[in-house]
């Protein structure tokens, strides 16, 4: 029975896969594999399943970090993804201050002709520890950043657009490979970035890499106004998901962009049972698996006291927090994090729990027609297009939403039944160009 | 394991390059340009090599320049999946990539493809520096100083994790041992470098490491770094000179006899029958654009040959010498020396060009092609061959249908390709008969010499701008272990 007819809109939901599952006790579940971050047959076997049940993209969440496991640099894997899938999208985070805007606009250009048109950029800055590893004296400020990232992504755009159609001529009779004529140079000079161009690759088939944002705060939000086709965000609930895409498809008509042109897939960690109880066992057994001393410790840099100096069944001490100013990097994840303490009235406990199942993205416990029932509400709320799935446990939680909460959401009518196309941009419903804004 | 039992073996690579390493590949008839971005026939071309038992495929990269094909690591990420046994060696430029992000993805490749990943470390690049902000590209010496400090951190950041630095003990709830995580704390002239590395260690302790420069500064450098040379020589007495000045090297950097496989380039076009094969070449040379060689000619020997006939022998008129230029002086030495010694017109200089951009090359039958290089292998001028098919895919199937069982049949090349007892594949780095990597930092170097040996290394091993660092606790005997023969 469906709702809705078939040319209604639709979910788009992003599978936010790899290593053991999004919950911090995930890895020690019997039923995970903790070295599944370096095994590529491990990487194309989730792919495959995601794209079984038909999700618009795989994501890569990428850092220059170790603490959070081994694994396979992105590029590399997605590529290797790629020749065991057909229709998904393959999504990758790179930030962009300790990366150069050729390099990048030619991996991802190569990425996208090998899957066929399939490849996305999640735009990031970049963390504040990778300054260490880059021979850099420091990492710019938070607003430093987001200048510089905003001439990069143009940079980008501009090269993926340097070759006009059928640049590629190959006329044997004449000796004409490519026509210079529709190979153009960009000669772009910024504040940041001088690059004459042109790329050294045509378009793929979607045209040109689908551009992600994930950064929330004031200048992120502008970035993604001006330059993104699919969002990332951390929203914990309803109300402030509303207020954060009406806000940012608010901008859009600024920059001449629909509010097609832009979709906002918030994270979303559901954790699934059979029954309720099953899914409230499964969440105390991930729980009971957490280094609650290591976790406490790592929560505690969001206060200006250690965390396991009080009692862990006590309150949160709230007055003890930081500012989000004070964190010039994801400056928007602080209040994503503690506005449920401040909300709720938690313990110490509870806080970490619910850090530890979703990492500051809203989680949901229950049924799988529970889950449906959240997806439902916010898709309908004008509070989302869709979801960043988290699943907490890999492969299990992801298996029960592809088995279960999948047919659900298609039998209601808001998620498709068969690809649309075999590009990323198709399949999410975007349009084949991307803004250019003029050059600066 | 037997590969250390049989005679001195051959080795071969596929030198990808567009749809053929002639020039004039591309107008020949049933070739399709447009397919060198088309990663299904980039998959044809490494499984034919495969199908040859070759030891790995090479991807060449100009990084900011105008060449036009895959980036090699998508490109051999891809390749990893739909081979098994062939090594997947990339080119990358270490003026336009951070030493983190290049070890990163080597070591990624080296992962995914179980051992056989190598890097052809490359230091020049001034073309690309337009894309690149205008980066400042060193002058010749220099980039072999920023390429040493490069190599160091980045074999550093191989070294940062030991073999067993994972654990994953569910029950005990212990993932890592993290007295085998070390950060390299690297401060040095041109980098500064934290680690550790965020994957850990690759399957061959370090990805094979080639190198392509040939002057007097990029042979001690490969001398000291490099495991695999690939090289332009056109004839065998320079080519057996190139690998006795390089092989004398090997001393001075305490690397023994054996360590470094010499492989030049070997451009050809092959036939059936030598008459077939010069057919084929002569369609190919017919496509020449002569007046645009010419201008190149003049250009680059700064005199002016627009007059010249183009059938005389070619003589110039104080031609602008290697030392005057700054890019791969090497090869501009090499035409020099072509045209001095065979005594070649401008029609015959640039069919020579056109085929294999002076590299060695060669037209004919598989039976006189596998004399070649015989010759060569047996005489002390190679240890196998960088393979520049003339045409893709025909010349390299005729090499693989034809020479490769010739060769065999001398008792030359493998017969197949060689596994462990435990049915796994061995690594690109076994393949080649190398050994395991020393490891070159403190934490690690108690472990890499073998008995007898002095536990520090000597002061040629040790650039100049080795990092001040962190004494480390010494580490279980654990981190060679890929050293199987």
């Amino acid at each position: 029975m469906s709702r809705h007819n078939s040319t209604s809109r639709k979910l788009k939901l992003i599978a936010f896969l790899g290593w053991t599952g999004h919950h911090a006790g995930s890895w020690r579940h019997p039923s995970s594999n903790p070295n599944a971050g370096l095994d590529i047959d491990h990487h194309i076997a989730e792919a495959q399943e995601a794209e079984r049940a038909l999700f618009d993209a795989v994501f890569i969440a990428d850092g220059d970090g170790w603490k959070s496991g081994t694994k396979l640099e992105p590029f590399t894997q997605l590529s290797a993804v790629a020749v065991h899938t057909s229709h998904i999208g393959l999504i990758n985070t790179v930030g962009t201050v300790y990366n150069d805007p050729y390099s990048l606009a030619r991996y991802f250009a190569s990425l996208d002709l090998i899957s066929g048109g399939r490849a996305g950029w999640n735009v990031v800055t970049g963390a504040h520890s990778a300054a260490e590893q880059f021979t850099r004296g420091g990492h710019p400020s938070h607003a430093d950043r987001y200048e510089a990232a905003n001439e990069f992504v143009e940079v980008v755009k501009q090269l993926w657009a340097s070759w006009d159609e059928g640049a590629f001529v190959a006329d044997k009779q004449r000796g004409i490979l490519i026509d210079p004529a529709r190979v153009n140079e960009i000669n772009f000079r910024g504040r940041h970035y001088q690059v004459r161009g042109p790329l050294d690759l045509p378009p793929s088939p979607q045209g040109h890499t689908v551009i992600v944002q994930a950064g929330s705060s004031e200048p992120g939000k502008e970035l993604a106004a001006r330059t993104a086709e699919l969002v990332f965000t951390a929203q914990q609930t309803l109300p402030a998901a509303q207020e954060f895409y009406r806000d940012l498809k608010g901008r859009l008509a600024r920059y001449g962009r629909s509010r097609d042109d832009l979709f906002i897939t918030p994270g979303f960690a559901p954790l699934i049972g059979e029954t309720e109880a099953e899914a409230r066992d499964l969440e105390h057994e991930l729980n009971s698996y957490v280094d609650t001393r290591r976790a406490l410790d790592l929560l505690s840099e969001r206060f200006t006291v250690n965390l396991n100096d009080y009692p862990i069944d006590g309150p949160v001490p709230l007055d003890k927090a930081k500012s989000a100013d004070d964190f010039d990097n994801v400056k928007s994840r602080q209040d994503v994090v503690l506005d449920p303490a401040r909300r709720e009235g938690f313990t110490i406990r509870q806080l970490l729990y619910r850090a530890n199942g979703g990492h500051g993205h809203v989680t949901h416990t229950g049924t799988p027609l529970q889950i449906a029932d959240f997806i439902d509400k916010w898709f309908n709320s004008n509070a989302v297009d869709g979801f960043v799935i988290e699943p907490p446990l890999l492969p299990q939680q992801f298996r029960l939403f592809v088995d279960k909460v999948i047919p659900e959401l298609q039998n209601r009518g808001l998620f498709r039944t068969a690809y649309e196309g075999t590009t990323l941009r198709r399949n999410l419903g975007l349009r084949g160009t991307l803004p250019l804004a003029k050059a600066a | 394991m037997s590969i250390s039992h049989t005679p001195r073996q051959l080795h071969f690579n596929t030198f990808l390059y567009l749809t053929g390493h002639h020039d004039s590949a591309w107008r020949i008839e049933g070739n399709h340009p447009e397919r060198r971005i088309d990663i299904d026939y980039m998959v044809d071309i490494a499984r034919i090599s495969e199908r040859g038992l070759f030891d790995a495929i090479f991807a060449a990269d100009i990084e900011g320049g105008p060449s036009k094909w895959l980036e090699p690591f998508t490109l051999l990420a891809y390749l990893a999946v739909k081979t098994r046994h062939i090594g997947l060696i990339a080119t990358v430029n270490t003026t336009y990539n951070e030493p983190f992000h290049l070890a990163r993805r080597l070591a990624s490749l080296d992962h995914i493809s179980k051992g056989r990943a190598g890097w052809n470390i490359v230091t020049s690049g001034a073309e690309g520096a337009v894309n690149y902000s205008n980066k400042r590209v060193a002058p010749h010496d220099e980039r072999y100083d920023i390429a040493d400090e490069y190599l160091d951190v980045v074999t550093q950041l191989w070294d940062s994790w030991e073999e067993g630095a994972v654990i994953n003990d569910k029950a005990a709830g212990i993932r890592y041992d993290e007295s085998k995580i070390h950060e390299i704390n690297h401060t040095g002239k041109y980098y500064t470098v934290r680690g550790p590395l965020n994957v850990s260690r690759p399957p061959q302790g370090r990805p094979v490491l080639v190198q392509s420069g040939s002057s007097d500064r990029g042979k001690d450098y490969a001398a000291k770094w490099a495991e695999a040379i690939f090289t332009a020589q056109h004839e065998i007495n320079e080519a057996r000179e190139f690998y006795n000045d390089v092989n004398a090297r090997l001393d001075k950097f305490d690397r023994p006899p054996g360590s470094l496989k010499i492989l030049p380039g070997l451009c050809f076009i092959l036939g059936r029958t030598e008459a077939e094969a010069n057919e084929r070449h002569e369609e190919l040379a017919s496509h020449l654009d002569l007046a645009a060689f010419t201008a190149n000619l003049s250009r680059r020997f700064s005199v002016d040959l627009s007059d010249y006939p183009l059938d005389k022998p070619l003589v110039l008129e104080n031609p602008k010498q290697a030392d005057q230029v700054d890019q791969v002086r090497s090869r501009h030495q090499l035409v020099l020396d072509l045209i001095r010694r065979e005594k070649l017109s401008i029609r015959r200089l640039a069919e020579r060009h056109a085929l294999g951009r002076g590299h060695a090359s060669f037209v004919g039958s598989a039976t006189q092609l596998a004399d070649l290089i015989e010759e060569w292998f047996v005489k002390g001028a190679a240890d196998g061959f960088n393979l520049m098919p003339g045409v893709f895919p025909q010349d390299l199937q005729l090499f693989v249908d034809y020479v490769v069982p010739e060769l065999q049949r001398r008792g030359l090349f493998r017969t197949s390709y060689e596994a462990r007892s435990d049915g796994r594949n061995i690594t690109l780095r076994e393949r080649l008969g190398l050994r395991a990597p020393k490891p070159v930092r403190s934490f690690a170097r108690a472990h890499a010499h073998g008995p007898g040996q002095s536990a520090s290394a000597p002061s040629a091993l040790s650039s100049p701008s080795i990092s001040s660092s962190v004494p480390r606790e010494a580490a279980p005997s654990v981190l060679a272990t890929t050293h199987t023969t």
